[in-house]
């Protein structure tokens, strides 16, 4: 699903470079689930930035889900990051004046799907995560527990094969952080690919398999 | 999906009703002074023309005057003198004059009942009705039969008719030109007139057929000559020919510069034209730029609004915005903005030329005229406000569109 090749990324502020990463490869099946650790500054954000087709490696190769990434323009990795990525972040990322139904329905829009297909598609995702009746309630209105569902939610929107969490439990508790893992697993059994960086051994012990990143480079 | 983007326009522009109406205030402000201004510009030159019409439309006028070079054994300083009669027969040789009439002038005084004035008496044929708009309110002008008859029959200035008349009813009744009977045929039709020669304006004078004039008072040469080409674009070669013929047929040498005075009124307009748009278009230029200020105003505006969204649009572009989605998303706002201003900038300019139009006529309004909304305001105006609020509006939209998403996802 993710093959990633000798990936490299430096970042070049003024006369000074940073190699971010330094030729990391990786392959990630169909439906595992991966977690990420390491230090700051050991390249876990890069990396999945490069993952979520939001930055582009200076060297190395990339194929997502057997098509290459390289090469691609903006405008057609957005349409990548569209239907094949789903993202949760740390701090949710809602819009903070749309509604819990008007973020969920975000990726659909940039999709041009029509009105009936959005309105089906986010009465059923609200209802997965079970805060139907709070459709109309603005992020600002609901928990941490609740506007990470709903930004998980969103993340689903437009069925995506690959899930990519980017410290999800950080800002909750241990009650929502253990409910969300408990729907990230949920998802993972249903067939998802799912990648998720996380500081925490505890959350990290949900996944199948641990990436330990340090410096750049993948530790064996 | 249209009403999606229309709902979210709507709300991110009311997020912030104060901010949203100070920017507005600026586009409505530079709206009504530019249509104001283009109108206030478009009314003087219309009022200018038209009075300046009062005179006449399309006409030349020619001025015998005295010889400056010595022709045929006569020395420079002769008089040029011209008859009637020759003026009546230059169609025949200049077949591209349209209307042509001799016209005496003189000063005589008019009389009816117990009210009598020295004004300008004016010997002339009936194209002059056309050439120089002196249009009959009631009765006629002087027509072809009178000049035949050499009839005393007179038509009379509108000012005149009421100084002599009163409230009384002109035409049918007779009044005394030195002494002599002349029956009032018409009243001429009250007008605008800002330019004149020999003599007072229209509104004063008494027309009478030229025959009359010159058997009466034994006028031998005309005061002057007024004629209107065929083409009015082609005034001046039409006036060479005249000059030449007149050369040949009174004795001038046809290259002697001042030997007829010469008014082209054709000309005169078209200088007159010009400057009057240039009038307009600097009017024009100075709401513009009241306008641009209204743009720069919009697009700061939108540039600090996008700096406020940058997360917002990160979440956009990472869920699968396209650049070209988030630059129509703030585009949008900008012309919406810009629109709306116009929109309000033309309603408040219409209200206040439709204030204008109470205006009592004449005085101050001879001069500057009823500005109005015309189209040529209203396109003008749409498509100054269109050009700005493009550029007022892409340049913050191109910021939001280039926007790093990783960077805007890490604020």
């Amino acid at each position: 699903m993710i093959e990633l090749q000798g990936i490299t990324k430096v970042y070049r502020t003024g006369s000074q470079s940073l190699e971010a990463l330094r030729g990391v490869s990786l392959n990630i099946g169909k439906g595992e689930f991966v977690s990420i650790m390491g230090p700051s500054g050991s390249g876990k954000s890069t990396l999945m930035n490069i993952i979520g087709c939001l930055d582009t490696p200076t060297a190395g190769e990339y194929v997502l889900d057997s098509s290459k990434v390289a090469g691609l323009t903006f405008d057609q990795l957005a349409a990548v990051r569209n239907r094949k990525i789903g993202f949760v972040f740390q701090n949710f990322n809602l819009l903070p004046y749309a509604t819990a139904w008007e973020n969920i329905e975000l990726p659909m829009l940039f999709d041009g799907k029509n009105g009936r297909r959005r309105r089906e598609r986010v009465t059923e995702l609200l209802n997965a995560v079970g805060l139907l009746d709070w459709r109309d309630h603005r992020p600002t209105e609901l928990s941490g527990g609740q506007q990470q569902r709903i930004a998980l939610a969103r993340a689903l929107a437009n069925d995506p094969p690959i899930l990519l969490a980017d410290e999800p439990t950080g800002n909750l508790d241990s009650k929502s952080g253990e409910e969300i893992m408990a729907i990230l697993t949920e998802l993972w059994r249903e067939g998802r690919t799912i990648v998720m960086v996380t500081h925490n051994d505890h959350i990290a012990a949900h996944s199948e398999r641990t990436i330990r990143l340090f410096d750049g480079q993948i530790l064996p | 999906m249209i009403g999606i983007f229309f709902r979210n326009l709507f709300r991110d522009l009311v997020r912030q009703p104060l901010r949203t109406a100070l920017t507005l205030s600026g586009v409505v402000w530079g709206t009504f002074s530019v249509v104001l201004l283009l109108a206030f510009g478009a009314s003087v030159s219309k009022a200018q023309i038209k009075r300046f019409h009062g005179m006449g439309q399309g006409i030349v006028l020619v001025f015998p005057s005295r010889t400056t070079l010595p022709w045929q054994g006569f020395l420079k300083g002769k008089a040029v003198r011209v008859t009637p009669e020759t003026v009546e027969a230059m169609p025949e040789k200049v077949p591209s004059i349209e209307l042509i009439s001799p016209e005496f002038v003189g000063s005589r005084l008019i009389r009816y009942g117990r009210n009598e004035y020295r004004n300008t008496v004016r010997g002339v044929n009936p194209g002059f009705e056309l050439m120089r708009n002196t249009i009959a309110a009631k009765g006629r002008f002087i027509d072809p039969e009178d000049m035949a008859a050499r009839k005393r029959v007179c038509f009379i200035g509108d000012v005149l008719a009421t100084d002599l008349f009163g409230t009384e009813e002109p035409v049918g009744e007779a009044v005394f030109i030195d002494g002599v009977p002349f029956l009032v045929v018409g009243v001429m039709r009250t007008k605008l007139q800002s330019s004149n020669y020999n003599g007072q304006r229209d509104e004063r004078c008494a027309f009478i057929p030229w025959t009359t004039y010159s058997s009466l008072y034994g006028a031998k040469y005309v005061s002057n000559i007024i004629f209107r080409p065929r083409d009015l674009g082609r005034s001046k070669a039409v006036m060479e020919d005249v000059k030449g013929h007149l050369a040949k047929l009174v004795g001038f040498s046809p290259a002697d510069p001042d030997a007829l005075g010469v008014w082209d009124t054709l000309d005169f307009e078209k200088q007159f034209t010009t400057f009057f748009l240039a009038f307009t278009v600097f009017l024009g230029v100075i709401g513009s730029f009241t306008l641009l200020v209204g743009g720069i105003g919009v697009a700061s505006i939108m540039r600090i609004v996008v700096e406020e969204r940058t997360r917002e649009i990160g979440v956009k572009l990472a869920v699968g915005a396209r650049r070209r989605t988030i630059l129509w998303q703030f585009f949008s706002e900008s012309l919406v903005i810009m629109l709306f201003g116009g929109l309000v900038g033309f309603g408040l300019s219409a209200g206040v030329l439709q204030a204008a139009k109470a205006f009592p006529a004449g005085g101050f309004t001879d001069f500057v005229g009823v500005p109005v909304l015309n189209p040529m305001v209203i396109v003008s105006t749409v498509l100054i406000l269109l050009a700005i609020g493009v550029v007022a509006g892409m340049i913050p939209a191109r910021t939001a569109a280039s926007t790093d998403p990783i960077e805007a996802l890490r604020k």
